[in-house]
């Protein structure tokens, strides 16, 4: 049974500026970034480190810089409290796994010390697939 | 509280294929000499828990170096390096170490190196058998393509924080906290050299076709890699391992690319078992 999107938007969104690491450096960091996990897919919106908006049913139109897309099955593994090897990061999966990292990946690289750490956070939020 | 640490600094000039390095190099310990490269971007500091590890340094004299372009290592001193790009070379590479270790008067050392530092452990190897007395290649393979990237010096973004976070998921979760922050932190000192670094890890470094020249009677080769590394997995070190003539392969559980800086304590199990290996061998 996945967790409800909303209630996963909710969680994400708490855990991520609440969160010191990324708000210690959060000035600037500030991009647009889908997740999609095969049946469900989410556009999350930064403003100097803290989640703007979490668009739970993108339409078609619906832009971002980059997208992270996976199968359902490897966005559960991101989620582990202790994921297994080769789930336990975006180079690793990438690299290793069926993660497809797309779009502009200069923004990602721009952004890339609190990307990392926040994508972390699935580890507490749990993924809603 | 005042506590000074046993590990002590010096600095030695060396030629190697016409530069002068001031080489900045680490040391702790006596007896067997053991001496160890950190990993492409980084710096000696990655060894400072096998630096102060009192057991270990009972009976080895460790040896950490910064490689010329990396900590307090400088480019050479009598070349315009500003003006070329930098690319780490194969030759240049081994020339270098070989250079460090006649300076110092190493007599049968044990090279180990982690990543860039492995694979160039197993050109030790192949190459200069009758000079080292065994090789530890941590988290390396016969080839490993794939991360001469031009991500990592991208003027368009902070290269410190591409570098330190792009290698960040090449740790372990494991791994505590405070030393893969420590491994990110060295990261953010090296970006500059990284990219040329890994010229020779992903491009210039390949023996998928000299493996079966290498001989591990000769000179030992222990091969050790973490779970977590996904550039070179441990399939990739096993399969290296095998196609080497009394090559050994360690599996480390529960660690990633950078184990003596990520988890000494940890690291520390393993290499303990390699060094065992070496003086069952070799004496």
């Amino acid at each position: 049974m996945s967790i409800d999107v909303n209630s996963w938007a909710a969680k994400y969104k708490q855990l991520t500026n609440a969160d010191e690491t990324i708000q210690c450096m959060g000035k600037y960091y500030t991009c647009t970034f889908m997740f999609d996990m095969g049946a469900r897919k989410v556009i999350v919106e930064m403003h100097d480190g803290k989640v703007k908006a979490i668009n739970t049913d993108p339409a078609p139109m619906d832009s971002y810089d980059f997208a992270l897309r996976a199968s359902p099955e490897t966005w559960r593994e991101f989620a582990q409290p202790m994921p297994k090897p080769m789930y336990h990061g975006i180079f690793s999966a990438s690299f290793q796994r069926d993660l497809r990292l797309e779009g502009n990946l200069l923004v990602l690289m721009q952004n890339l010390r609190n990307f990392t750490v926040q994508f972390e956070l699935l580890r507490q939020s749990g993924v809603p697939v | 509280m005042i506590k000074h640490s046993p590990v002590t600094g010096r600095y030695v000039t060396i030629e190697v294929d016409g530069n002068e390095y001031k080489v900045f190099y680490l040391h702790n310990g006596t007896g067997q000499p053991l001496i160890c490269q950190h990993t492409a971007g980084a710096h000696n500091h990655q060894w400072r828990g096998l630096l102060e590890d009192e057991e270990i340094t009972r009976d080895y004299n460790v040896i950490a170096y910064d490689l010329p372009r990396h900590g307090k290592s400088d480019p050479p001193h009598n070349k315009e390096w500003w003006k070329d790009e930098y690319r780490l070379t194969a030759d240049h590479y081994v020339n270098f170490i070989v250079t460090l270790c006649d300076a110092l008067e190493l007599k049968d050392p044990i090279f180990m190196g982690s990543s860039f530092g492995g694979n160039v452990a197993l050109q030790l190897a192949l190459r200069r058998p009758d000079r080292f007395k065994a090789v530890i290649p941590v988290e390396a393979a016969d080839y490993a393509p794939g991360f001469f990237l031009d991500w990592w010096r991208h003027p368009h973004a902070n290269a410190a924080q591409v570098c330190a976070s792009g290698v960040w998921d090449l740790m372990a979760p494991q791994s505590p906290d405070l030393d893969r922050w420590l491994t990110w932190h060295y990261y953010t000192q090296g970006s500059e050299a990284f990219k040329g670094d890994l010229y020779f890890y992903s491009v210039d470094h390949d023996l998928r076709d000299e493996l079966v020249n290498i001989d591990g009677r000769r000179c030992p080769v222990i091969m050790m890699t973490g779970t977590y590394d996904y550039l070179t997995p441990p399939e990739a070190t096993e399969n290296t391992a095998r196609q080497i003539k009394g090559g050994v392969y360690i599996e480390m559980e529960d660690i990633g690319h950078f184990p003596m800086s990520e988890n000494h304590e940890l690291f520390r199990v393993y290499l303990k078992e390699a060094l065992r290996i070496i003086r069952e061998r070799k004496g």
